[in-house]
């Protein structure tokens, strides 16, 4: 009875002079995927972004232009680890569903980085980059604000204030 | 509309706070310090006349300032002032967090760059940095 009903059902559509876009108010589950949200992209720059800034610190801290002073390094450390906790609140509130869009199979569209740019080459990452990197990411973040949700902008509001004395403890 | 003067008159009353602070940890501190307190203290003065001028600006009438607040501790050296310059900036920018998150997008972007602000001037008095300035701070100095 169920079968005969779901065969009958575009005949009945037909004779009733609608399409089954009409018929379903609801995604279309053959149309595959439904493109991504604004905040969801918004969302996926920022993380890529924050990314890019945690490999410069990483870079910095252990690559050719390592501080030699301990002191250096320890504030180095120390703002690295607010880089990986922004990191872990930003990933907590991105949820993508599995599939095939973008380059790595994690959801994330090609060259979703935001102001960082593109994953650092060179192995010297100096004090006045680092700085120049976190004040371009406290400008990022605050341009964005505009068209987020409001809880989103808060998040990305703080994480822009947590960057600003960033600038300030590397001299800037 | 609302929303948004709710928020400025949070950030507003944040400031008459903070001005009642610093002018307790001033009095407890000295040399560059002081100095230190006494610029920021004229910060908070001019940010509290920029919010008044927005709010009436908006039809409403600016709050008032409280006869006095409470301290969250007893501040009776330099160390305890340092320590409730910093307390004050966080309840600072714990209430311009709340200009992030209305719908009007220039107070959003005002309420960030004011949040730099405050959470430059906490680290420098707490000596250190947050991961999450605002979101994580206590409110401001209850009257």
């Amino acid at each position: 009875m169920l079968l005969a009903s779901a065969a009958a059902l575009p005949l009945l559509l037909g004779t009733a002079g609608c399409r089954s876009s009409d018929a379903f108010t609801g995604p279309d589950p053959l149309a595959g995927r439904p493109p991504l949200g604004h905040d969801v992209l918004t969302l996926q720059a920022v993380i890529a972004a924050e990314e890019n800034m945690i490999d410069l610190y990483r870079m910095a801290i252990s690559g050719d232009s390592r501080p030699s002073q301990a002191r250096t390094l320890r504030t180095l450390r120390a703002l690295l680890a607010q880089h990986e906790q922004h990191l872990v609140r930003l990933k907590a509130r991105l949820i993508v569903p599995p599939g095939p869009r973008g380059s790595g199979g994690n959801g994330f569209p090609p060259g979703a980085g935001g102001s960082g740019g593109s994953s650092p080459r060179v192995s010297t990452v100096t004090t006045s980059r680092l700085r120049s990197a976190e004040r371009a990411s406290a400008a990022d973040l605050v341009r964005r604000l505009a068209t987020v949700p409001p809880a989103l902008a808060q998040l990305l509001a703080s994480i822009a204030a947590s960057d600003a004395t960033h600038v300030t403890v590397l001299g800037g | 509309m609302a929303g948004a003067v709710a928020a400025l008159q949070a950030a507003l009353a944040a400031e008459h706070a903070a001005i009642f602070g610093y002018g307790v940890a001033g009095a407890h501190l000295t040399g560059s310090s002081q100095a230190a307190a006494e610029q920021d203290w004229t910060r908070h003065n001019k940010a509290r006349d920029t919010l008044a001028a927005m709010i009436s600006a908006r039809g409403a009438v600016p709050t008032a300032a409280q006869a006095s607040y409470q301290l969250p501790f007893r501040v009776h050296d330099a160390p305890s002032a340092i320590r409730l310059a910093a307390y004050l900036e966080d309840g600072v920018t714990r209430a311009y967090l709340g200009l992030v998150a209305v719908s009007d997008q220039r107070l959003r972007r005002f309420g960030a760059m004011a949040m730099q602000d405050a959470a430059q001037r906490a680290a420098s008095w707490r000596g250190s940095t947050q991961a999450f300035p605002g979101l994580t701070s206590p409110g401001p100095l209850a009257p």
